[in-house]
């Protein structure tokens, strides 16, 4: 016989909120740097290239910041909202040699991603030789990453605007087989579950939202008449190692991800570990 | 006192010479049967009542009714057959064969078992394929968002789904799709309308067809009604009461049409994003699953006609029916016997042995004598109506089934023609009687807890309040209808 959380969970199920088309444009981008001003200006145009065949970037207004500008992050700050700019450009390490090595993101970008709301793209360290061979080349494959791949309409806009005309879009949700092993552990242990069900039916359940939520963006883009190639990515994994391998077998241009959590001041969950340790591309932090 | 002389269960029935349903269920009597004094005949009374009462205070006593009625079937037969009230012996089946068959085993109206257990069966792996489902949501999003559409599409999917499944199950779909879309529409504050109203409708529902609901089927098995000739009767009723039920509703509970486009583009939306083809695994069992349906319906309808089947019975078609939809998943069979309700299966076998030995008690004699009194000699429009509004009065305070069963015992044993309109009485009573308090039917009793699982207030006394203007406008309309169509 039925039950009333049985009938539930099937309509719960059947609503799947479809993406919402909404592309948006930078009219205006800082490039920050602890460059020289002519070095800053040279940056800043090889940015501008590296964007200019994406619809984001149409044709902005483009303001370099030399290292002269700012000395501390305050100054920083005053001059990220004097700009009023709609996306930032910078590196990691700024004013510092940290860059050398890489286990940190440094005090400037650090304050920049969580004191503005503005998207920043987090780009190889000038100075640095471990970029990607095809990084800044162009925008011609970019990855969305999430651990919750629904409803992440801002995160696959922006990603769409980054693509450059007939590039490909991978929207990628990896969901933690770790801890869906310490949940299935549990559950091994309350008799009255099927553990093997279980395990088969969150398996499915886990991966299905985010697939449906893929399909409606692939549709809605084409609606739109966006030209790209929407390509998923829907598996269990260790986030890191998994994004990681991603970058690689698909020759990443660009990663863009969330970085804000409501809930705390912190990073939002994989975004810190990200921005350190793929250094190698440039990265979208909205 | 071992005499071999061949009796009927009907002629030991202490209604006089009157036959039972089960006349054609024979004993060789071992020993005939003790006329019970009228001291006894109270003692089972109140066995009776005490029945009745522990049914309705269900809830307080945290006890199963199965559990309930088969304590009391366990005392009537220990105290009937201590009495000498029980009719033991060989039963002799059609080809004159003699088999021992415990006394409580013909006790059981195995029809009625075989069509509630076969049809579960069938509606618990239709709904599998999503088609139940996939009507509802495609409802939803034809209404647009619309509340004011939205109740009249939920309204008729209730009386629908209610008269083809059964009202529990209409009352848990149809409440669960209403509770999440009212949510997504940011319309929780018409969620109490919603779920009272398709409470209500789901007993108007359960009067449209013989196996709409288990009075129905109890009644239509005890007076020959058939399928067609049920519907033919209840329809006409059933549409009036149900649009007269959506146009109150709306009225009380204020809700309206949305009024600019602006709403109405945003509603329009918001129920896009439902998606009904998410529950169907299997296109192809999806199909079968709908033309099974149709079949189903169709077979039941024609089953008093159609040869071979006609000897089978509805149960029989249930049950086949049930058994060709397994098929889908023959090697998960077990699932589905597991989901079977056995709580209400065996408080229908239970409650069927207890009447029984309340009929050898000559308890339902009793009863008789006094609906005899209530409704004269069963001629006059008073009587009728009487006994409609009496049903509704006895249902809406304990459950209809016991009530329609022993009514049908009754009115058989005092040979009320199939034609009458005291069946239709029993029928219309019974079924809305449930929408007079919560605990009247199992479907009102779901929409209750459907209203409480979403923390909206209402008290016993509250539902009472708010569903009273319903039940006094569909059991008027009802006493109208049977004395002046029917009779």
């Amino acid at each position: 016989m039925f039950q009333v959380d049985q009938f539930e969970s099937v309509f719960r199920s059947a609503l799947h909120d479809p993406f919402e088309l909404l592309l948006p444009t930078a009219e205006s981008m800082l490039v920050v740097t602890d460059l020289a001003q002519d070095e800053a200006n040279a940056f800043a145009a090889r940015v501008g290239a590296f964007l200019g065949k994406t619809s984001l970037c149409d044709a902005p207004a483009v303001h370099a910041v030399s290292g002269e500008a700012f000395s501390s992050t305050t100054k920083l700050l005053e001059l990220v909202d004097a700009s009023d700019t709609d996306l930032i450009c910078t590196y990691r390490n700024l004013h510092s040699e940290a860059w050398r090595y890489p286990h940190s993101l440094g005090e400037y970008l650090d304050v920049l991603l969580q004191r503005t709301d503005v998207p920043v793209l987090v780009l190889p360290h000038p100075g640095a030789d471990y970029a990607a061979d095809h990084a800044l080349q162009g925008a011609d494959v970019v990855m969305a990453v999430t651990d919750h791949l629904e409803q992440e309409h801002r995160l696959v806009n922006y990603a769409a605007a980054l693509v450059q005309p007939g590039g490909t879009l991978w929207l990628a949700h990896v969901e933690s087989r770790r801890t869906f092993d310490r949940y299935l552990d549990a559950i091994s242990k309350i008799p009255t579950i099927d553990t093997e069900d279980a395990r088969r039916r969150m398996e499915e359940r886990l991966l299905k939202d985010a697939h449906a939520y893929v399909n409606t963006c692939a549709a809605r883009l084409a609606q739109g008449g966006v030209n790209l190639q929407v390509q998923s990515l829907v598996e269990f994994g260790d986030h890191l190692a998994e994004y990681q391998r991603y970058v690689e077998t698909y020759r990443v241009d660009l990663l863009v991800m969330n970085t804000k959590d409501e809930d705390q001041l912190a990073m939002h969950g994989l975004a810190y570990p990200l921005a350190v340790e793929l250094r190698q591309i440039p990265l979208l932090m909205l | 006192m071992f005499l071999q002389a061949k009796v009927t269960w009907g002629a030991l029935a202490l209604l006089g010479s009157a036959g039972l349903a089960q006349a054609e269920v024979h004993a060789e009597a071992q020993h005939v049967a003790a006329e019970p004094s009228a001291a006894i005949t109270y003692c089972f009374a109140v066995l009776l009542v005490a029945m009745i009462l522990s049914l309705a205070l269900e809830e307080k006593i945290h006890a199963k009714k199965s559990l309930i009625v088969a304590l009391y079937a366990v005392v009537a037969l220990i105290a009937g057959s201590a009495m000498g009230l029980m009719p033991f012996g060989s039963v002799t089946l059609p080809g004159g064969h003699l088999i021992e068959m415990p006394v409580y085993i013909p006790a059981v109206d195995w029809g009625v078992i075989a069509i509630i257990l076969g049809s579960s069966i069938f509606v618990d792996v239709t709904s599998r394929s999503g088609l139940f489902t996939w009507i509802a949501v495609r409802l939803t999003k034809a209404s647009g968002g619309d509340p004011r559409k939205l109740l009249w599409y939920y309204g008729l999917m209730t009386v629908v789904f209610s008269a083809v499944l059964n009202n529990v199950t209409a009352m848990i779909i149809v409440g669960s799709l209403t509770g999440v879309s009212l949510g997504k529409l940011g319309r929780e504050n018409k969620l109490l309308a919603f779920l009272l109203v398709e409470g209500l409708l789901t007993n108007i529902g359960g009067l449209l067809t013989l196996i709409s609901s288990v009075p129905n089927i109890i009644i239509g098995n005890a007076a020959s009604i058939s399928f067609v000739q049920f519907f033919i009767t209840a329809s006409p009723y059933v549409a009036v009461a149900t649009v007269a039920t959506i146009l109150l509703g709306a009225r009380l509970f204020d809700i309206r049409a949305l009024a600019t486009a602006e709403e109405r583009a945003e509603a329009q939306t918001l129920v896009e994003a439902f998606d009904e083809n998410d529950g169907i695994e299997s296109p192809f069992f999806f199909k079968f699953a709908t033309v099974m349906l149709l079949l189903f319906i169709l077979t039941i309808a024609m089953t008093s006609a159609l040869p071979v089947i006609s000897d089978l019975g509805m149960g029989f078609v249930a049950l086949a029916f049930a058994t060709a939809m397994l098929i889908r998943y023959k090697s998960d069979v077990d699932q589905f016997y597991k989901a079977i309700d056995w709580d209400l299966i065996i408080f229908f076998m239970s409650l069927f042995v207890v009447i029984n030995v309340m009929e050898h008690a000559r308890v339902l004699g009793l009863i008789g004598q006094g609906i005899g009194l209530l409704i004269g000699d069963g001629e006059s429009s008073m009587g009728t109506g009487v006994l409609l509004l009496t049903a509704a009065f006895f249902s809406s305070v304990t459950d209809n089934i016991p009530l329609a069963a022993m009514l049908a015992k009754i009115l058989s044993a005092s040979g009320t023609p199939a034609d009458s309109p005291l069946w239709w009485s029993v029928v219309f009573g019974a079924n809305l009687g449930g929408n007079i308090t919560p605990i009247g039917s199992a479907s009102t009793l779901v929409a209750v807890t459907l209203i409480h699982k979403y923390k909206l207030p209402l008290s016993f006394a509250g539902f009472v309040g708010k569903a009273l203007p319903y039940a006094a406008l569909q059991l008027g309309l009802a006493v109208i209808y049977v004395l002046v169509f029917v009779a």
